[in-house]
């Protein structure tokens, strides 16, 4: 154990990368850090990176969007400067091993890993194949591959799975799942994620982290905050030998933009313009509120919500359950921001119980969806989509449109601007059928943002791709230099007005597809998966803009998302969708405070909506609703300007 | 089962087949389809293979393609009489145009041939999956980066139809109008489909071959083959058949039957 809690899984010193090959690179000793080129990839992405991952440990990494983060990982493996090119510097020690000497399939070994883009890591046509593709590369005898396919397949949380299933069919959640389970199947002494949830629905990404946790060693006890109902444990039954010898990898290194997953690890790393700019306990890391600010992580909403309240560093809780006990210790009562029967009946959404305050000027009906059906050709006959649904938005409102991967929340997307038309039932946008419409005129009136921005982006500059939309719909001159700017300006991307598109990171397409969608000033936005790949700053810029938007020009939102911190804050009526049906369409807050239902819907609520219903439990406070935001939470602790 | 894949996951015997027997098969409709030229006699490969495409689920699949089929009979009615002399009855006079019943039973015989090919395609995708493909090409010997770079392909065809899809709404949403205009106007408007197409397959391509080194995969060293067995009693027998079938067409040929 002493050897294992001191050893050093990855050790990287002075390491300098630039995706230029003729670049010069930094000083990696030269801390003034200012000569970051705007352009991006022409610059250095890592300025002289130094940082040690503990054996055993379960170490998170996280930064700014476009800061290095995923490009840091690939140095783990030998991608940089093996497959790469670029100019590189500096030293990585890999399990003992020097990592830029050593060629990427020897590492992978050792080190597995989860890249960002699920969808182009998928190499087999059935789940099965899938899942032997990495035991096969390292030659292991077929007779052992079923049994690595049944424990990785129940790590992943996907036992129940159709394993003849063509892996293209499945949803984004299961092929995310599927490719850690291709991963998990190598048995890596080092696993390495590049956010591995980032489509995951809630209880998608509750099961693959508690997977990670146990494969972590089961040494981290903050694990059972999501580790729920179907744990698997992966060596229940007769195993062979080499089954039963594989323990999970010794140290797993993650790196993600969703704060509340990242209290799961116990050692976290901060990144901040190409350089370490905090290491440690993840305790002490996430506490630390200058230093994750400086690098634009989100503070995790307890601590910034018992910060407020006058909590000392020290005792700021991570989890839920440490909050009630935190609050206990420090005499803080809770007091909730409203209770059953003073926000309006069950199942009106109640706009001013939304702390984001928006929604609250409701127009008459924008969507009606009566019985809407959508059915997709299979193999095997029709299958549903979209199973009678019927819906009504108004003029205003924000709508969230939650479930799991597959529940036809897309689909049901699609019908609102045109894409997809009902095989039976109506959908009317202002009084008319929606078919009734061209594409173009829906078009201007509905802006769809598509989660994946790649799908969209096509011009050599950022200014040009931004004013596609616009000039679609007939604006030119300097009403369209306006609206550009100031879509630019929103997205924070006006500095990269002239860089070619495809030369920015994920996080940066993201906005740059935002942008162009803004640009047109539609009157509705549909957002699929709004925050995909965007930082903590820029997701809260970027719903607060939403959100203003909303109040001021009363646009209605209707926004897809997996991200429950999202729903609360901003939507004040919830959607779920089940199977294609609607299971639930009410209140957010209602919502949040049964406790029952989410469980059945496997929807994961936010630490604050989850620490809120536990401190009203501990005051026996039955009929008490969560807070929706820290803001909420902080005031109900009597802290803030409450 | 995505609507793209032309793979079929049945269980019907054809599937259960070793790759490498189903090959020979499929061999072996092609050499008796290419045989003879009386359509009456290549008639016979392709109503076997017509049949089995069938009875294994590839219904669908001959749907899909018989678009294709239909243009192959009608095109070669045209095409095929130039590649041979008049002979027989003439079934039709237009003035310097005529077709004489030699023509159109070698035309038949030529466009039943390619139809063997594609029918007897479809039943070999059809039943066989990208990994048994590679699987049993690699079993033959051939090098497994060829057989990976086959098989890839295959795969790929799918999710860049999907992608296109995809492309085409998210631009349509953005107001892209591809109905209207001339021939040169449509063109231009083809730029923002046709580039986030190629991009997303290009950055694919390269985040796929990252993914495929991570994944340990590595053109030059040993690998295994999960789901590999040996060829069982029943691939023995298919392939015994498909010997018998290839020797008989080509002796039945020899002895003269089948020529027109």
């Amino acid at each position: 154990m002493t050897d294992r809690d001191e050893g050093v899984a990855t050790r990287l010193r002075d390491v300098v990368f630039s995706y230029d090959r003729e670049a010069s690179l930094p000083d990696p000793n030269e801390t003034d850090s200012d000569a970051t080129d705007s352009a991006g990839r022409d610059a250095a992405v890592l300025r002289g990176v130094d940082l040690d991952v503990p054996t055993g440990s379960f170490t998170v990494i996280m930064g700014a969007s476009g800061g290095g983060k995923s490009t840091l990982l690939r140095t783990l493996n030998g991608l940089i400067p093996d497959f790469i090119t670029g100019s590189f510097a500096g030293e990585v020690e890999v399990l003992g091993r020097d990592a830029t000497a050593t060629r990427v399939s020897e590492l992978a070994t050792d080190v597995g890993m989860v890249l960002q883009d699920y969808e182009s890591q998928l190499f087999g046509t059935s789940v099965t194949a899938e899942v032997a593709f990495g035991p096969e590369n390292l030659a292991v005898p077929p007779a052992a591959i079923d049994d690595r396919i049944d424990d990785a397949l129940a790590l992943a949380g996907l036992s129940d799975l159709d394993r003849r299933r063509e892996p293209a069919a499945l949803s984004g959640g299961q092929k995310q799942r599927l490719v850690f389970a291709g991963v998990a199947a190598m048995r890596p002494d080092l696993l390495v994620l590049d956010e591995p949830t980032s489509d995951l629905d809630p209880s998608g990404t509750r099961r693959l982290l508690s997977a990670v946790g146990r494969l972590a060693g089961g040494r981290l006890d903050r694990v059972d905050a999501v580790d729920q109902p179907e744990t698997v444990a992966p060596d229940d039954d007769d195993r062979t030998a080499d089954a039963v010898a594989w323990a999970g990898p010794e140290t797993v290194v993650m790196v993600t933009h969703k704060i509340e997953e990242a209290l799961l690890a116990d050692h976290a790393i901060l990144l901040e313009d190409g350089r370490v700019s905090r290491a440690g306990p993840a305790r002490e890391v996430f506490t630390d509120t200058a230093a994750l600010r400086a690098s634009r992580v989100a503070i995790p909403p307890l601590v910034a919500a018992f910060d407020e309240a006058g909590v000392p560093t020290a005792d700021l809780p991570l989890t839920p359950a440490e909050a009630v006990d935190v609050a206990a210790a420090h005499g803080l009562s809770w007091t909730p921001p409203a209770y059953i029967g003073d926000d309006g009946p069950a199942t009106e959404a109640s706009a001013t119980s939304v702390p984001a305050e928006t929604g609250e000027t409701l127009g008459d009906p924008c969507f009606e969806l009566e019985n809407v059906v959508f059915a997709y050709e299979t193999d095997r006959g029709p299958k549903r989509a979209v199973d009678e649904v019927s819906l009504t938005i108004r003029t205003g409102e924000v709508v969230a449109l939650v479930g799991h991967n597959g529940s036809g929340k897309t689909t049901l997307a699609k019908h609102l601007n045109g894409l997809h038309a009902p095989d039976a039932g109506h959908v009317r946008y202002d009084g008319r059928e929606v078919t009734d419409y061209s594409m173009s005129a829906i078009g201007r009136d509905v802006g769809y943002v598509f989660q994946n921005p790649d799908h969209q982006l096509f011009a050599d500059t950022v200014r040009e791709e931004v004013e596609f939309g616009p000039q679609n719909f007939g604006i030119s001159g300097e009403a369209l230099d306006q609206r550009v700017s100031q879509a630019l300006e929103t997205v924070e991307l006006t500095e990269l007005a002239d860089a070619d598109p495809f030369a920015l990171s994920r996080g940066q397409r993201q906005r740059v597809a935002l942008a162009g969608i803004l640009a047109t000033d539609p009157a509705v936005i549909v957002f699929d998966e709004p925050t995909t790949g965007l930082d903590a700053t820029q997701r809260d810029r970027f719903m607060r803009l939403v959100a203003e938007l909303n109040r001021t020009t009363g646009l209605t939102v209707v926004a897809i998302t997996h991200s429950m911190e999202t729903v609360a804050r901003y939507a004040p009526r919830t959607v779920v969708l089940e199977d294609g049906q609607v299971a639930y369409d009410g209140s957010t807050r209602r919502l949040f405070a049964d406790r029952d239902r989410l469980d059945a819907h496997a929807l994961q609520p936010p630490h604050v909506v989850d620490a809120s219903n536990r401190l009203a439990a501990a005051r026996d406070l039955p009929n008490a609703l969560p807070a929706l935001s820290v803001t909420e939470l902080a005031a109900g602790l009597g802290g803030g300007d409450a | 089962m995505s609507a793209t894949s032309l793979y079929v996951d049945r269980a019907s015997p054809i599937h259960r087949l070793d790759p490498r027997s189903t090959l020979a098969l499929v061999t072996a409709l092609f050499v008796a389809g290419y045989t003879f030229d009386d359509p009456r006699y290549a008639a016979v490969p392709l109503t076997v293979a017509f049949l089995a495409l069938v009875a294994v689920g590839g219904w669908r699949n001959f749907r899909r393609l018989s678009p294709i089929v239909a243009a192959l009979f009608v095109v070669g009615l045209v095409v095929w009489p130039a590649f041979t002399q008049p002979g027989g009855r003439v079934l039709l006079d237009l003035g310097p145009i005529t077709l004489s019943q030699r023509e159109v039973l070698f035309a038949l015989g030529r466009s039943e041939r390619i139809a063997v090919f594609v029918v007897g395609g479809l039943l070999f995708v059809t039943t066989t999956s990208n990994e048994e493909l590679v699987r049993g090409m690699r079993q033959l010997g051939v090098p497994y980066a060829f057989c990976f770079a086959v098989g890839t392909a295959l795969r790929l065809f799918p999710t860049f139809l999907e992608a296109a899809t995809t492309v085409k709404q998210a631009q349509e949403a953005r107001g892209l109008d591809l109905t209207e205009g001339g021939v040169i106007a449509r063109l231009r408007r083809s730029v923002p489909l046709l580039v986030p197409v190629f991009m997303t397959a290009f950055r694919n391509v390269n985040t796929q071959s990252m993914a495929l080194e991570a994944r340990g995969f590595d053109t030059r060293s040993e690998r295994s083959f999960y789901g590999s067995s040996p060829l069982a009693a029943r691939d023995w027998v298919v392939v015994v058949v498909a010997f018998i079938v290839v020797v008989a067409v080509v002796g039945l040929r020899l002895a003269g039957f089948g020529t027109l």
